[in-house]
């Protein structure tokens, strides 16, 4: 009767929004921090910006800002869809375009950050 | 005491095709049962009203429904403890077929669904009995207290959601023999709620912790068995 458990899409899921929301408690936090406490908004501009992503430590720091906040929202609403989403092809087609979402997003994201909002200045 | 009473009727049987409310006001002791009050209308007002009860003692969970909007069992409610004003109506989430009476078919079959019953095909050690230490039996024991009333599956909103989800109370009896040391198809049960319409429809709501009348740790157990999966 003894079998091994399977890992499958929903157990790994499952992981990655622990792990993903336990990094975004000091990730958020810090960036909310700075940028609207320390910083203000309306100091921000894209000076400020190009400033920031000319600094290495910043990049990184915004990229993982990215890729755990977005793909933990994105993995977030596609569970909150399956709530309203019954059929198993309609959720397959949702589940896909939320992908191809967030995929385009995280990728313009990341390239705007390696790139950085001036060029020249990296 | 006076007390209000509005219980839920539906009798499609009957010609009541529409859920409706019928209302009493009846003479209550502050110590009475909420199932003391739904007895005098059945007894002495309507005799067609209809719910299930047996035990009248919290032990067979057959009285569960929604008081006040909260799932409790009727037999454990006390006059005093929700008022003047009472609203009965049928646990959320499952078929009504009639008053206070919900199909309770889905529910049982999510139960079956985590096979919930001893697998053990070895011979015991001693040829008789399979023993196990207290620290062993402890480890499962909140979740023996089930009396498949079905009050927390019907207060979660994942199950409202969606009724491919097993609900808490399959997942709180998958618990009960995963966690036992005597048991061998854990990882069998572990791979069954492996899903989104297994252990992983929960949304640790907490609704189900609420309504346990038994005070099983709902909640809890569920996300030990979330673990136990990804562990």
């Amino acid at each position: 009767m003894t079998q091994k458990v399977q890992k499958t899409y929903e157990s790994v899921a499952w992981k990655w929004m622990r792990y993903s929301g336990i990094l975004l408690i000091p990730l958020a936090w810090i960036h909310v921090l700075i940028q609207d406490v320390i910083v203000g908004v309306h100091a921000i501009d894209i000076d400020y910006v190009a400033l920031r992503w000319a600094n290495i430590g910043w990049q990184a720091y915004d990229f993982f800002l990215l890729a755990f906040t977005f793909a933990h929202g994105m993995n977030g609403l596609r569970q909150v869809l399956f709530d309203f989403v019954h059929g198993e092809r309609a959720r397959k087609a949702w589940s896909v375009a939320l992908f191809i979402f967030w995929l385009l997003v995280s990728i313009i994201g990341t390239i705007a950050l390696v790139k950085g909002a001036r060029p020249e200045l990296a | 005491m006076l007390v209000y009473l509005r219980i839920f009727r539906y009798n499609p049987e009957a010609g009541r095709n529409k859920p409706t409310f019928d209302t009493y006001n009846i003479q209550a002791d502050p110590d009475d049962r909420v199932l003391d009050l739904l007895e005098h209308v059945k007894s002495y007002v309507d005799g067609s009203l209809s719910y299930r009860r047996s035990c009248a003692h919290g032990v067979c969970g057959s009285d569960a429904m929604r008081i006040n909007g909260q799932n409790a069992l009727a037999c454990k409610v006390l006059v005093k403890d929700v008022g003047r004003e009472i609203t009965v109506e049928p646990l959320l989430g499952l078929p009504v077929l009639k008053d206070m009476i919900v199909d309770m078919e889905p529910f049982f079959a999510s139960y079956r669904k985590v096979m919930p019953f001893m697998v053990n095909d070895d011979i015991p050690e001693d040829g008789r009995e399979r023993l196990q230490s207290p620290e062993e039996r402890a480890r499962f024991d909140d979740t023996t207290k089930c009396i498949l009333c079905a009050a927390c599956t019907t207060s979660c909103p994942s199950f409202w959601a969606d009724d491919e989800y097993v609900g808490p109370a399959a997942i709180v009896n998958a618990h009960r023999f995963i966690f036992d040391s005597r048991d061998h198809a854990g990882d069998e049960r572990l791979n069954i709620l492996n899903d989104r319409e297994g252990a992983f429809g929960c949304r640790t709501a907490f609704n189900c912790t609420s309504a346990c009348p038994r005070e099983i740790h709902v909640t809890r157990a569920i996300a030990e068995v979330k673990q136990a999966i990804v562990a």
